[in-house]
């Protein structure tokens, strides 16, 4: 046994984040850890990596009990973790990124940059990474950054790698990468365990699974002898019938059209329509360009040819602010940090967008407020204790819910979600889809960008497909395959 | 790659510098006459030393308030000594100086990393105390030049290269924290810690360990800085340096030290000290009125900043090949 926790507990004032949790990771294996946000798996790891100390348990590595008090510790017994983006250094260069905490230095103490540069090379090389060792981590796309990270890892020779949602960000190109990169990491007598919110790459690439629901330990098993229908059970503790309760509409008239659009050096020759109560989805690599499109077309970049047309009127949209009158909403991928303010109160993220419309002779009518925010409170089911909650209190998936409502507070026509279930757990997500349908039920149309391709499949009316700034096809999607898509998306 | 280097901030800085010296040398020839500008670099010596021990601090998303206080402290403590025994050596007084420097420092550090009194309440009560215990060590008098030892002032005016040995070891002092910076542990882990402190601590970084380090060595500085004052001015009272933290602090902002942590050069800082020096020597140089003269270093520190921020702006990222 490679390692294992023995009823491990944790508690913070009013919370028990662990409780008597037992967790065994044998050799050579990918172990899948599943749970719904706030289950407990970030404190199991945050354990694992020495920044919290169990108040009850034991954890032995080889047979041999540890106290891990710190993260040093961690990483020289071998433990490595591959965190969310938020651990990387974005103002130093990705050779600093990889040997940070670890530099190389020469007899005299002093770093070894030309051999850690080199070291770099090489490393990247070996996982085919079109990375150059000097570049600053902020100029790297999301995948990059989590390759950086795998290469961390790497350098640190680590014997178990945590992995938390490695392939949140990533499109299917990149995550069968990934894959590789794991089953080799594997094939190096590595044991990995794997943090996910998707199933089916758990089903592809995890040997066992543990799932905690609620801080307390609830199934371990081999992977052959579970399915997906069965791990969702045990992770919200009830039958979930449909992931994706995709609600059927009659599709209407074209209402939106985007005639050759153009800016130089992101897209080329868009050209889509989007059509009253259909759900169109945008599938590409991270990276294709389907989020910089939206930001042009939401007026926060501007392009340099083409038209957009809005019910057969022309639109000239020069600032995010000319969108939303025309009823048109975008709602970030980063819905941290451009979607709502954590500093504010729920009530008051919700009608952020929409102050004018609560103001009598521009005083904020409070009424107004709270009613707006508890009608959609009450559609979208944001659990809130009390009403000057922080939003940032928040789990991911009521934040989610949170940006969704602020938007709808604008009562829009159009809404684009980027990634609107990216790293929210299954029950969140399938109330954001089932949503969705009911707003496409009521005369929105949506456009969706997704990197999800059973998400993909299971909302959208027709997808986009986009490759390196070029919509490659435009698909039905009762009319196509994954593995179309999946081809059109990487450039075949 | 020639691009990028003059469009670098650090660039941007020293082509200012440059273009600021030929401006107002047409104004005033006497200006750029090379005893002149010797003695501006002189004059700025002890602005560049401690602009870059500051830089330590700023660095890890702090601020040390109390360096001109722990200048003027340890540089009044020394300078009493020397009137008391001055037969000892004066690299005794230097070291002295340092030493008393780095405990005021460390008294800052254990306090921001220990005590968890958040940094800028820290370093504003030590600046007070430091200043007012100069009063009661020094029952508010001065240290005249008459009463220090010939050893004790002659030592930084020697020349070398027709520059002054105060400028030398600013000079030094810039290539040691070039090192620390770039090619140390300690200096790289600085950055890190800067630039994101939760990451910095799962990479096992002990931040508490880099927090009393830092303020240790701006308080070694500050020390090594109050023997230097004291020497360079030839008097030691209650009011010397008083409100030079503000010069300092300003001198890293214009060479870029961004006070959110983990960016900056030891380049860039020295020439934001360079350049804040320059702009003191130079306008009285070119007649311009006292009243003017703080507007005028204002408004330069500000426009710095702005064409710092210009080319901090982000480009966008290529995704399609025409």
């Amino acid at each position: 046994m490679k390692l294992e926790l023995k009823k491990i507990s944790k508690f913070f004032p009013g919370i028990k984040a662990l409780q008597k949790v037992d967790f065994k990771l044998k050799d050579n294996s990918i172990h899948a850890l599943l749970g719904e946000n706030g289950a407990g798996k970030s404190t199991l790891v945050k354990i694992l990596c020495g920044v919290y100390q169990p108040d009850e348990g034991k954890i032995f590595l080889n047979n041999i009990e540890h106290n891990i008090t710190n993260p040093l510790e961690s990483l020289s017994l071998g433990i490595s973790a591959i965190h969310q983006e938020s651990v990387m250094f974005d103002e130093l260069s990705v050779t600093e990124n990889i040997f940070i905490g670890n530099h190389i230095t020469k007899p005299n103490n002093l770093v070894d940059w030309q051999q850690m540069e080199r070291k770099t090379k090489e490393l990247l090389g070996n996982l085919e990474a079109d990375i150059r060792p000097n570049e600053k981590i902020k100029d790297l796309s999301i995948a990059q950054r989590h390759i950086v990270q795998i290469s961390r890892s790497l350098i640190h020779d680590a014997d178990i790698v945590i992995m938390d949602e490695p392939t949140a960000s990533l499109s299917q190109k990149e995550i069968d990468e990934l894959y590789s990169i794991i089953r080799n990491l594997k094939k190096q007598n590595k044991s990995i365990i794997f943090i996910s919110h998707k199933l089916d790459e758990i089903m592809e690439v995890c040997d066992e699974f543990t799932v905690l629901r609620d801080g307390e330990f609830i199934n371990t098993d081999l992977i052959t002898n579970t399915n997906k229908d069965k791990l969702v059970t045990y992770m919200v503790g009830r039958e979930i019938d449909q992931i994706f309760p995709k609600k059927q509409v009659k599709i209407e008239q074209e209402i939106f059209n985007v005639k050759n659009l153009y800016k130089k050096t992101q897209f080329k020759n868009i050209n889509f329509n989007l059509r009253k109560k259909e759900i169109l989805g945008f599938y590409g690599l991270v990276g294709s360009g389907r989020t910089e499109i939206m930001k042009t077309i939401f007026g926060i970049n501007k392009y340099d040819e083409g038209e957009v047309f809005f019910k057969g009127k022309k639109l000239k949209i020069r600032k995010p602010n000319d969108a939303i009158q025309n009823g048109i909403v975008y709602l970030s991928e980063e819905r941290q940090n451009l979607g709502m303010t954590g500093l504010m109160s729920v009530k008051d993220n919700i009608n952020m967008a929409v102050m004018d419309k609560n103001s009598d002779y521009l005083i904020i009518n409070q009424l107004k407020e709270i009613r707006n925010a508890e009608e959609l409170q009450d559609k979208l089911n944001i659990k809130v204790s009390y009403w000057s909650q922080l939003a940032q209190s928040l789990s991911g998936g009521n934040q989610q819910k949170t940006v969704i409502a602020k938007w709808l507070s604008t009562k829009p026509e159009i809404l684009i979600l980027d990634e609107p279930t990216k790293g929210i757990d299954v029950k969140s997500k399938s109330a954001v889809h089932e949503f969705m349908g009911e707003l496409v039920d009521t005369g929105m149309s949506i456009i969706m960008i997704s990197s999800e391709l059973t998400e993909i499949l299971g909302m959208c009316d027709r997808v986009v497909v986009m490759y390196k700034g070029l919509v490659k096809n435009i698909l039905d999607v009762s009319n196509t395959t994954s593995e179309e898509i999946v081809k059109l998306a990487s450039g075949e | 790659m020639i691009k990028k280097i003059i469009t670098s901030r650090d660039f941007i800085l020293f082509a200012i510098i440059v273009f600021g010296v030929v401006v107002v040398g047409i104004a005033n020839p006497f200006f750029v006459k090379p005893s002149s500008l010797s003695d501006v670099l002189t004059d700025t010596s002890i602005l560049i030393i401690l602009a870059l021990s500051q830089m330590l601090v700023i660095l890890i998303r702090a601020i040390d308030l109390s360096v001109a206080s722990n200048l003027a402290l340890s540089g009044m403590l020394i300078s009493l000594l020397s009137t008391i025994y001055p037969e000892l050596p004066v690299i005794f007084f230097i070291l002295l100086s340092c030493s008393i420097g780095t405990f005021l420092g460390v008294l800052n550090g254990v306090s921001i990393a220990i005590l968890k009194v958040p940094f800028i309440v820290t370093t504003l009560g030590t600046l007070s105390i430091y200043r007012g215990l100069i009063y009661f060590v020094s029952d508010g008098k001065q240290v005249y030049s008459s009463e220090f030892s010939e050893d004790f002032l002659a030592l930084i005016h020697y020349k070398f290269l027709s520059l002054s040995f105060l400028f030398w070891i600013a000079v030094a002092v810039f290539i040691l924290m070039y090192i620390l910076l770039n090619h140390t542990r300690f200096g790289r882990n600085l950055y890190s810690l800067g630039g994101n402190p939760d990451a910095a601590k799962y990479i096992g970084i002990n931040e508490n360990k880099y927090i009393i380090l830092a303020y240790s060595l701006s308080g070694f500085f500050a020390g090594l800085c109050g023997y230097l004052w004291v020497a360079r001015y030839s008097v030691a009272s209650t009011q010397i340096a008083i409100g030079f933290e503000l010069t300092v602090i300003s001198a890293c902002v214009v060479g870029g030290i961004s006070v959110m942590g983990g960016v900056g050069t030891v380049i860039g800082c020295t020439l934001g000290a360079l350049l804040i020096g320059f702009i003191r020597n130079a306008l009285p140089a070119v007649d311009i009125s006292q009243f003017w003269q703080l507007a005028i270093s204002g408004a330069i520190i500000l426009i710095a900043i702005i064409i710092n921020t210009k080319t901090e702006q982000r480009k966008e990222k290529t995704i399609m090949v025409e």
